[in-house]
């Protein structure tokens, strides 16, 4: 023999192989604590079918996704647009690489809320009924005439959509200005009265610059490839995407200051679900954004006209870790009751969903890990809510899966294109609960899903569930609670601030309890929950003070009053009054 | 005249078999003289084309010379050659590995074992390469071979265990477990034991064993390390700070000990503290993005928001210069063929 026989390199990469379109760790479930052993008395069931939630979804194609705009799906709306007291849907709708025969194109839908569960599709008589590759929607009554408005990105021009009150709704995007040049992605986008001169701005997230002819096909690079095989390539080496902030300027139109507020300085990233509230509590709305295998964006609103990125400096644009992630949806509120709006945030598959809690001082920290979220990193998570579900007085979570590659089960066994839903009890002291396997068959139903919101329906007092399910049937998760817990919902109305009351912060103690919640234009997964409030309070049969931190910069605080019902709480009226749920 | 003997010289081994011809062949690739041992080799095939020591030590050339592509021909005629021999079929595995055809070294490698059924080494070997290509069962099977016959000796049980971890094996505990019984006195025993009982949810149970480990051998960063991070989840950061200081103090590069120090430092707003440590760690290790971006969170803190800025672009300029270091394990190749 020549010499000793060498050893082989440890740890050895083929050049040229490594990477992969989507940011995702290697992360392993962490252990369950052991269950609490308290009863659950949620379960939710899909009742879209017999509710009449008719319709079905066209997101490219449904086997093989040739380009990642026919990966991500669309948002979902619960808002109720014609003033009934019930709960409508607004569903956006997607489209096909290769197109429809005119007429044909598969259109968004308005589905309004009859009552008694069932929902009739107004889509054409409320002049909803526009095609294309529709992402996310957003809504808020920007023109303050009561009414709350809708607008709905897409891969070409968006759309604002003015609710006439009279059932149908104004396409008024060329005399707002706010569609774009028709050549963006737009995806994320939200209302917010940034300057606070109570007229709704609006913010639009673009996840990247693509251009199919442009676009490299599967397997072409490394970021065209996952575990190995060829996948429709992105976000990661595709031109990054960009931000919009336009200022509405009280007359029906709006001004891009997307240049002077500061926003469009910051580049590198891959845009989704933006969500507007004041995080640090100063009196003005600031903008977080979650963004797809690059740092999430929390803009500062310095209080004129202009915003700074310090989404790194407060911990909120990585992982505990200081790792990117793969960004999709958000929650917003106060799980933990301490009065401070915290932070959930989705990501892919290999990884954990973080959960930011407000320290104060504008500064977050990720508790995911300890508080027990780190449970499922075998799930693609997009849309997410925190919600009462049990109106024990501690918000749950909520939320939905699926893979982006629909023959992920191919290249490894272990993933799956559509998963269950996953539900989290919140146990207090930080601590959530997988409670997924006890919350029913429209939880444990495998759709792969994307946009959710959350709202209550059919008025019982219950938070129930709105998804987008990919190349299916939307679903609508019926909570039937069975419990006695008390409740309280909230609606509010700027006067001085923007009359829908976008960017509120509400703080609500209940039994030496205190809560707090955000009235929000979008979360979850580029969709828009129920714009009422609605607090869980336990055995607490009455609510001792309410405060609302007004968009306007305004705090006032409003009397205590009865529980299980709806309060209209009018800015500077200081009195909370009582309204029908109609059922 | 020295020319002239070495010509006869030649000559005399040309007419010599083929065993004294590779002999010789061998002593001129060892001084460095490879086109006229090649030449012998090739002199010595042509009188016998299966002699296994010139296919051999001909492959063997090749891959010292970093000719991959030439050694496995060789070394693949020198394992027909020879259907009992090791090191062809061991070497050709290797060669395999730095054509990055990791599955085709694995193959070989089992053939090797196949020749050599109680190597214990080359189980190891093949266990760590298995978890690199994503075969976590097969990494785990072959690790816990080697332990089975090479019990008596904590470095199987490590591997097997890391492997069999990776596998999400469920018996993983169990065989951390018997090797902090076996090996009681052994500090990265006890560690192990004490880190797959954090893994398993037994938080609790676990920190006797990581206390043991850390008094065992006060140079063994991990258990320190580990613990410190255990207590920083815990939000118990004034537990936290020592042991993760010790991690730090023995392994000063140690970035994601630094990175906790700094967190359980911020968590008890000693931030001018953190600050500090980030900055060592910053200096140690200065193409990593970490201590920069946990910098920006502190100079945030302490109101400097120029210099948080500043540090957050640098953050991300070493994100951007230096990927792997962030990279994630699933970048890695994956196998072609799914794992079920």
């Amino acid at each position: 023999m020549l010499a000793v026989l060498p050893l082989p390199e440890k740890g050895q990469t083929a050049p040229g192989q490594t990477g992969q379109g989507m940011i995702s760790g290697g992360a392993t479930a962490l252990p369950r604590p052991k269950p609490s052993g308290r009863p659950w008395p949620v379960t939710f069931t899909d009742v879209a079918a017999q509710a009449g939630l008719r319709m079905q979804y066209t997101y490219g194609h449904p086997q093989k996704k040739k380009y990642v705009i026919e990966a991500n799906g669309a948002g979902v709306a619960f808002f109720d647009y014609n003033g009934d007291g019930l709960l409508d849907v607004f569903l956006v709708n997607g489209s096909k690489l290769e197109g429809f025969p005119a007429g044909a194109a598969p259109t968004n839908h308005l589905f309004q809320n009859k009552g008694k569960g069932q929902f009739a599709d107004v889509t054409k008589s409320a002049k909803l009924d526009q095609s294309g590759w529709g992402n996310g929607v957003c809504a808020g009554d920007f023109d303050n005439d009561g009414h709350t408005d809708l607008y709905v990105t897409y891969f070409g021009k968006n759309l604002l959509q003015r609710n006439n009150g009279d059932g149908t709704f104004s396409d008024v995007t060329a005399r707002s200005g706010t569609g774009g040049s028709g050549k963006e992605w737009s995806t994320g986008c939200t209302f917010v009265d940034y300057d606070r001169d109570g007229h709704l701005d609006l913010l639009v997230t673009r996840y990247l610059n693509f251009q199919i002819e442009k676009s490299p096909l599967p397997g072409a690079y490394p970021f065209c490839m996952w575990k190995g095989s060829p996948v429709y390539c992105g976000p990661r080496g595709l031109p990054f995407g960009s931000l919009a902030l336009y200022h509405n300027k009280g007359d029906g139109t709006f001004e891009d200051v997307s240049v002077p507020s500061g926003i469009s300085a910051v580049k590198g990233f891959y845009a989704f679900t933006a969500v507007a509230t004041d995080f640090d509590g100063d009196g003005w709305p600031d903008l977080y954004i979650a963004c797809d295998s690059t740092p999430s964006i929390l803009f500062h609103n310095q209080k004129n006209g202009t915003f700074r990125d310090i989404g790194t400096e407060t911990g909120l644009a990585y992982n505990d870790n200081g790792s990117e992630q793969a960004g999709m949806g958000l929650s917003v509120g106060d799980f933990d009751n301490d009065g401070r709006i915290d932070i959930l945030k989705t990501n892919f598959t290999g990884d954990y969903p973080n959960l930011y809690r407000n320290l104060g001082k504008g500064l977050f920290g990720d508790v995911c890990l300890r508080a027990g979220l780190a449970v499922n990193p075998d799930h693609v998570l997009w849309g997410t809510g925190f919600a009462d579900l049990d109106n024990d007085g501690w918000k749950d979570i909520v939320q939905v899966s699926g893979h982006v590659y629909p023959e992920v089960a191919q290249i490894d066994a272990r993933e799956h294109y559509q998963r269950a839903r996953l539900v989290y009890r919140n146990l207090g002291g930080g601590r959530f609960e997988d409670v997924s396997e006890m919350s029913g068959p429209g939880i444990s139903a495998e759709h792969s899903s994307r946009g959710m919101a959350l709202g209550d329906f059919d008025n019982d007092g219950a938070m129930d569930v709105l998804v987008m399910n990919m190349h299916e049937a939307p679903s609508l998760l019926r909570n039937e609670l069975k419990s006695a817990n008390h409740w309280v919902k909230l609606r509010l109305r700027g006067v001085q601030s923007n009359r829908d009351a976008i960017g509120a912060v509400v703080t609500v103690e209940a039994a030496g309890r205190v809560q707090a919640d955000a009235v929000l234009s979008q979360s979850s997964f580029l969709s828009h929950n129920d714009l009422r409030l609605h607090f869980g309070l336990g055995a607490a049969a009455q609510v001792d003070r309410i405060t609302v931190q007004w968009p306007s910069g305004k705090s006032e605080q409003f009397p205590g009053l009865k529980a299980d019902a709806l309060y209209l709480l009018v800015e500077g009226s200081g009195q909370a009054a009582r309204q029908e749920l109609p059922r | 005249m020295t020319g002239l003997l070495a010509v006869t010289a030649m000559a005399l081994w040309l007419q010599a078999g083929p065993d004294a011809l590779s002999d010789r062949a061998q002593q001129l690739a060892m001084q460095k003289r490879y086109d006229e041992a090649e030449a012998l080799w090739k002199q010595a095939l042509q009188a016998a084309p299966n002699h296994f020591p010139s296919l051999f030590n001909l492959g063997f050339m090749r891959y010292s010379m970093g000719q991959f592509a030439e050694a496995e021909s060789w070394l693949k005629k020198a394992a027909q050659a020879k259907p009992d021999d090791f090191n062809s079929r061991y070497l050709l595995g290797t060669t395999c590995l730095k054509l990055d055809r990791r599955e085709d070294a694995l193959r070989a490698w089992k053939t090797a074992l196949a020749v050599q059924p109680k190597n214990y080494k080359l189980m190891q070997i093949m266990s760590v390469e298995y978890s690199n290509g994503y075969y976590y069962k097969e990494a785990c099977a072959v690790g816990r071979q080697a332990v089975e016959l090479r019990g008596d000796a904590p470095e199987p049980w490590f591997v097997a265990i890391k492997a069999c971890f990776e596998a999400r094996d469920p018996e993983t505990l169990n065989l951390t477990k018997q090797a902090a019984e076996r090996f009681p006195n052994s500090a990265r025993a006890n560690f192990e034991y004490g880190f797959q009982l954090q893994k398993a949810g037994l938080r609790d149970e676990s920190l006797p064993y990581l206390r043991k480990a850390m008094s065992q051998d006060p140079s063994y960063e991990e258990p320190f390390y580990f613990y410190g991070s255990l207590m920083l989840l815990d939000e118990q950061y004034e537990q936290a700070v020592e042991p993760l200081r010790t991690a730090l103090k023995l392994r000063p590069d140690y970035v994601s000990a630094c990175v906790a120090l700094a967190k359980a430092l911020m968590g008890l707003d000693r931030n001018q503290e953190a600050k500090e440590a980030l900055d060592g760690c910053a200096r140690m290790s200065p193409t990593h993005p970490q201590p920069h971006l946990f910098l920006s969170q502190v100079y945030f803190r302490l109101g400097e928001e120029e210099k948080a800025t500043a540090e957050k672009l640098l953050s991300l300029r070493l994100r951007r210069e230096n990927p792997t270091i962030m990279e994630s394990p699933q970048a890695r190749p994956f196998p072609g063929a799914p794992r079920r």
